[in-house]
């Protein structure tokens, strides 16, 4: 089964948590903690058992940013999520060169949120122009605020 | 003195944003040595309209119109997959009645989505005639669902826990009529299209994308199905009422752009057998969750949908700060991975194979840039 195989392959990396997840509830089989340093060795795990990058992206938690990979497989059901905890002036390594297709979701990660990402061959702007001087997905951007019917 | 550059060996072309073999406003940067591609950055962010930023401000209901503008071509799915992702969220189920309007609707509205691109990419490689066919044919679709969703492209049709307005007779009629002559149609599309040897010599071991490259990039949707790998979000991560249905995933063999074109194609007859047994199942009962709550708040937590959509896999992720409005939403969309491949097919090939390779994605450009 692939998720013991995914459980397997990461086990020597000594992540903070690989846990299975409530399917049913959040649609992740397996959930994953890691330090963004670890993400590299992740990634080339998770690309031994040929899972694929679905999406990364970034959340502000105001104090810290998380970053959240989701991986899945072609052939067999089995969502695992990373999440990668980094601190709000701290760079992460890329993993681009593992997953080439992550090239594009870190630039857009670093244009909304301003998250650079050591060691990656392009880091510039992906979605907004390239003279902006804003991340717009920054909790304290200051855009005025649509209403929220209550 | 003018430099003239003459002892240079390679030269900038702009290829768009305005180009019409782009699909909206996408940009392409090549290099070019002689008539060979060298090198290919894809500039895209012209239709950025923060539909993520967008989502942090509304409420949930007031974020569901937005769905419709993100993939303009496959609305439904993209409305599916969000209400799908709140559902979940709050855990409402939907009837069985209105899981399968939402099949059907979804279905008639991918069937529109690949006949655009139909006519569109021969249009791109030249072939004047099919685009007048397929909009013919996707008029017909259009109407059928302007009639139950009252729009005609950006559609916001699915509600949470159901579908506001029920199938009448003259839907039910219209579209078993609009399935009998699209399968005609077929017929005169393959004698058009796929036997022109023209087309085949255009398309045929053009943009060949291996297993290795699709698990690298991330490619999803019948790009990557040509490419012989059968994953469809309907089969692999069955939702709504989809395992209900007999079809097939069709795929390719060699992973080009002749490939990608037949598995489109063939798609469309599985999404007519896919209507033709939802119209004949279809269940009675209603078609709205009873207890649907006015004022959505779900608790703290988060949850990913996945959804098919006629280019690949649309993931919604949700956090909920236990707010009324969501704390953040990520649209992971099809073409965003699908396209990012085009850097490395890109070298070595000629503007025009670019050209056929860049529309054998099927994308939609505003979709990439939300």
């Amino acid at each position: 089964m692939l998720m013991s195989k995914i459980q397997e392959a990461l086990s020597p990396l000594g992540l903070e948590q690989v846990a299975p997840g409530d399917y049913a509830k959040t649609g992740y089989h397996l959930e994953v903690k890691a330090s963004p340093e670890q993400m590299p060795e992740v990634a080339r795990a998770m690309l031994g058992v040929d899972c694929f990058l679905e999406s990364l992206t970034a959340l502000d938690l105001r104090e810290s940013f998380t970053l959240v990979y989701h991986f899945a497989n072609f052939w067999e059901l089995c969502r695992t999520v990373v999440y990668a905890s980094l601190a709000k002036d701290a760079a992460a390594p890329t993993i681009s060169h593992v997953y080439p297709g992550a090239d594009w979701y870190e630039r857009e990660v670093y244009d909304l949120f301003g998250i650079k990402f050591a060691g990656h061959p392009n880091l510039k702007r992906l979605l907004l122009p390239e003279d902006a001087d804003f991340h717009p997905l920054l909790k304290d951007f200051g855009a005025t605020e649509a209403k929220a019917n209550d | 003195m003018i430099e003239l550059g003459i002892e240079e060996k390679t030269y900038t072309l702009n290829l768009g944003p305005q180009h019409p073999s782009t699909h909206g406003v996408l940009r392409v940067l090549l290099e070019m040595e002689g008539e060979f591609i060298t090198k290919a950055e894809p500039v895209i962010g012209y239709g950025h309209r923060a539909h993520e930023h967008m989502a942090e401000n509304r409420n949930y209901h007031q974020f569901l119109p937005n769905m419709g503008r993100v993939d303009y071509l496959h609305a439904l799915a993209f409305n599916q997959g969000y209400c799908m992702a709140v559902e979940k969220l709050i855990g409402l189920t939907v009837p069985e009645r209105g899981e399968f309007i939402r099949v059907i609707t979804s279905e008639l509205n991918r069937i529109s989505s690949h006949l655009l691109w139909l006519g569109a990419y021969l249009l791109d490689l030249g072939a004047f005639t099919p685009i007048l066919y397929c909009f013919d044919d996707r008029e017909n679709i259009l109407d059928l669902l302007d009639r139950i969703t009252g729009s005609r492209l950006t559609y916001c049709f699915y509600r949470f826990g159901g579908v506001p307005q029920d199938l009448d007779d003259e839907f039910i009629t219209g579209t078993r009529a609009f399935i009998k002559r699209l399968r005609k149609r077929f017929k005169d599309y393959d004698n058009l299209v796929t036997k022109n040897i023209i087309f085949i010599k255009r398309t045929r071991d053009v943009g060949v994308f291996t297993r290795e490259q699709a698990i690298r990039y991330g490619l999803t949707g019948p790009t990557l199905r040509g490419s012989g790998i059968a994953y469809d979000i309907r089969r692999s991560e069955p939702y709504s009422a989809y395992p209900l249905f007999n079809f097939e995933i069709p795929t390719g063999q060699r992973g080009d752009v002749m490939d990608r074109y037949l598995v489109r194609v063939r798609e469309m007859e599985q999404s007519l057998r896919i209507i033709e047994q939802a119209l004949d199942k279809l269940p009675e009962g209603p078609i709205m969750a009873e207890k649907v709550p006015k004022r959505i708040k779900p608790a703290e937590g988060e949850v990913f949908q996945a959804v098919e959509t006629a280019r690949g896999e649309f993931g919604c992720y949700i956090v909920s700060a236990g707010d009324i409005k969501p704390y953040r939403i990520k649209l992971r969309v099809p073409s965003f991975g699908n396209l990012s491949i085009l850097p490395e097919v890109a070298v070595d090939t000629l503007v025009a194979d670019l050209v056929a390779i860049l529309g054998s994605f099927d994308v939609v450009v505003p979709e990439i840039d939300r």
